[in-house]
């Protein structure tokens, strides 16, 4: 296995917002990590790249045990991540955000540079190479998340909500860059909301709710999950709905 | 000679505040204490020269080696938080020092210490004239300047500002932190310290006030925040700024105005965090761009 979470639990004071989640992922797959907001799939996210320790519970990669360790051990490792609210480096300009990444494995400034401008080729920004990111939209900066991790040459890419916020048609691009990516050999694991994007890219979807893990299974047999639909839809809708309309509050 | 004044002025100011850049503003650590590193290169060759009549010059390495342990001693435990605990960290332990030398006799207490009043060899570096010193400065302020502009090429340099802009997505993308801002801070010391040692010699006297004060911190940061802290040349500008401002202040209000250095410096730093935060270079930059819009349109 390349990343294996064993019964990860995260509690801020008494409240769990993880409760013993495991998670298993092998080289080379594309996972959805799923559930309605607020169901802790970030906190386990920050748990897996070390952002975050977990209370109890372990987080390997490639047979190495990582748990506790610092966010720059898990990239040393092979991990990269990408966050929530795009975090680019807003100074800088768009090369030298992906040379910071690319420095990684290439201590000399002018390889770095190098492996900076392939990876602008591949993400599409190397017109905008020498703007500062702070120009960039919503669309650019996840794209330079992605190329800055992309330097990393990491082994497994975690996007965290990589594709919220664009746009149908900015979607289908950073679906297609995603594609390309994994064609590069990389493994995904991807926490969206959407239930479409997850549909049309993962090979397997992992489903959080309240901290757990619900379900998990291949995403045409996920949506037809009981748990999963009453997470996302609420208990008993049907009823639910029914009983909205009697005391005529639609809201 | 009349040229002279200006010019020690200027590098007693560009100077330190090079040396503050490369923690307070390529890694955004913005230290406000820096004064204790200034002053241990300025007590230390005077001391050894005071108590074991050594050469000044022979007390500069010491002082160095002390500044990078102290800047070990401080960064270790602050650089383990975000925000503002080194900050507050290093003027606390500048104002303590600064106190507790002024209580030590060895120290010279609050009457200072005294350097050779006549060279007894050119090892002294206590010459006559101005000119030796210029060309020592001068020797000094490039080797600082190739230093910084190297630092800024380089994966350390890259890493540097990568922690200023956000801690948090540097570590993500393998960058060590802790470490790197560690290593800025000992550079960074061990140059104050230089500087300290070389304002001193120069002078021939130190005293708390002079060497740790609160003055001597607050100019370095002023100075380069106010040409644009992370910029190679941003000490420079700023300095050749502040130079004229404070002779015109010291000229029109005389000895009675000492204390309106503080009042010129909050005024700056009023003005520069309403609005230019980024200092006078990056209002150039933002001017020049526009300018260059405006002509290709």
């Amino acid at each position: 296995m390349l990343l294996e979470a064993k019964g990860v639990s995260k509690a801020f004071g008494s409240f769990f917002a993880v409760r013993n989640a495991d998670l298993t992922v092998a080289e080379g797959e594309i996972i959805g990590l799923i559930g309605p907001n607020g169901a802790g799939k970030s906190t386990f996210f920050n748990c897996l790249a070390g952002d975050t320790m977990p209370t109890s519970g372990t987080v390997s990669f490639d047979g190495v045990n990582l748990t506790g360790t610092t966010p720059d051990t898990h990239a040393r490792a092979g991990i990269g991540r990408t966050f929530q609210v795009p975090a680019t480096f807003e100074d800088m300009t768009v090369l030298e955000n992906v040379v910071v990444g690319a420095h990684l494995h290439h201590p000399h400034r002018n390889d770095a540079r190098r492996k900076a401008l392939e990876v602008l080729e591949i993400t599409g920004l190397a017109r905008l190479a020498d703007q500062r990111a702070r120009v960039l939209g919503t669309p650019g900066r996840k794209r330079l998340e992605i190329a800055r991790v992309l330097a990393l040459e990491p082994r497994l890419m975690l996007l965290d909500e990589a594709l919220a916020g664009l746009t149908p048609g900015e979607v289908q691009h950073a679906v297609e860059l995603l594609r390309k990516i994994h064609g590069m050999g990389i493994t995904l694991v991807i926490v969206e909301h959407i239930m479409e994007v997850i549909m049309t890219l993962a090979q397997r979807v992992i489903v959080f709710n309240q901290g757990h893990v619900i379900a998990q299974g291949k995403p045409e047999d996920v949506v037809k999950d009981e748990s999963v639909i009453q997470a996302y839809l609420g208990r008993n809708h049907g009823k639910r709905r029914s009983g909205a309309g009697k005391h005529g509050s639609g809201a | 000679m009349k040229i002279g004044v200006p010019l020690l002025a200027l590098a007693f100011l560009v100077f330190p505040a090079s040396a503050w850049n490369i923690v307070g503003g390529y890694a955004g650590q913005v230290s406000v204490g820096h004064g204790m590193f200034f002053g241990i290169g300025a007590y230390v060759p005077l001391l050894v020269y005071q108590h074991g009549a050594w050469p000044p010059m022979l007390g500069v390495p010491i002082a160095i080696a002390l500044s990078a342990i102290l800047a070990v001693a401080i960064g270790y435990p602050t650089f383990r938080l975000r925000g503002h605990y080194f900050s507050m960290a290093t003027i606390a332990i500048a104002e303590l020092m600064r106190i507790y030398v002024g209580t030590v006799d060895y120290l010279g207490a609050a009457i200072g210490l005294q350097g050779p009043a006549v060279g007894r060899g050119w090892w002294d570096l206590t010459f006559r004239g101005e000119l030796p010193y210029y060309y020592i400065f001068l020797g000094v302020l490039a080797i600082l300047l190739y230093v910084t502009f190297e630092v800024q090429r380089s994966r350390f340099g890259s890493y540097l500002r990568s922690i200023r802009a956000n801690e948090r997505a540097a570590a993500s993308l393998g960058v060590p932190v802790r470490q790197t801002k560690l290593r800025a801070l000992m550079l960074s010391a061990a140059f104050t310290s230089v500087a300290g040692s070389l304002y001193s010699i120069k002078t021939g006297f130190i005293d708390p006030e002079s060497g740790i004060g609160l003055l001597v911190s607050v100019q370095m940061l002023i100075t380069a925040a106010l040409g644009g802290a992370g910029t190679l040349f941003g000490p420079l500008v700023g300095a050749l700024i502040l130079v004229p401002l404070q002779s015109a202040t010291n000229t029109w209000f005389g000895g009675s105005g000492s204390g309106l250095t503080y009042i010129l410096y909050g005024g700056i730093i009023v003005l520069l965090a309403r609005f230019e935060p980024g200092g006078l270079h990056e209002f150039w930059h933002r001017v020049s761009m526009r300018w260059r819009a405006r002509h290709a349109a």
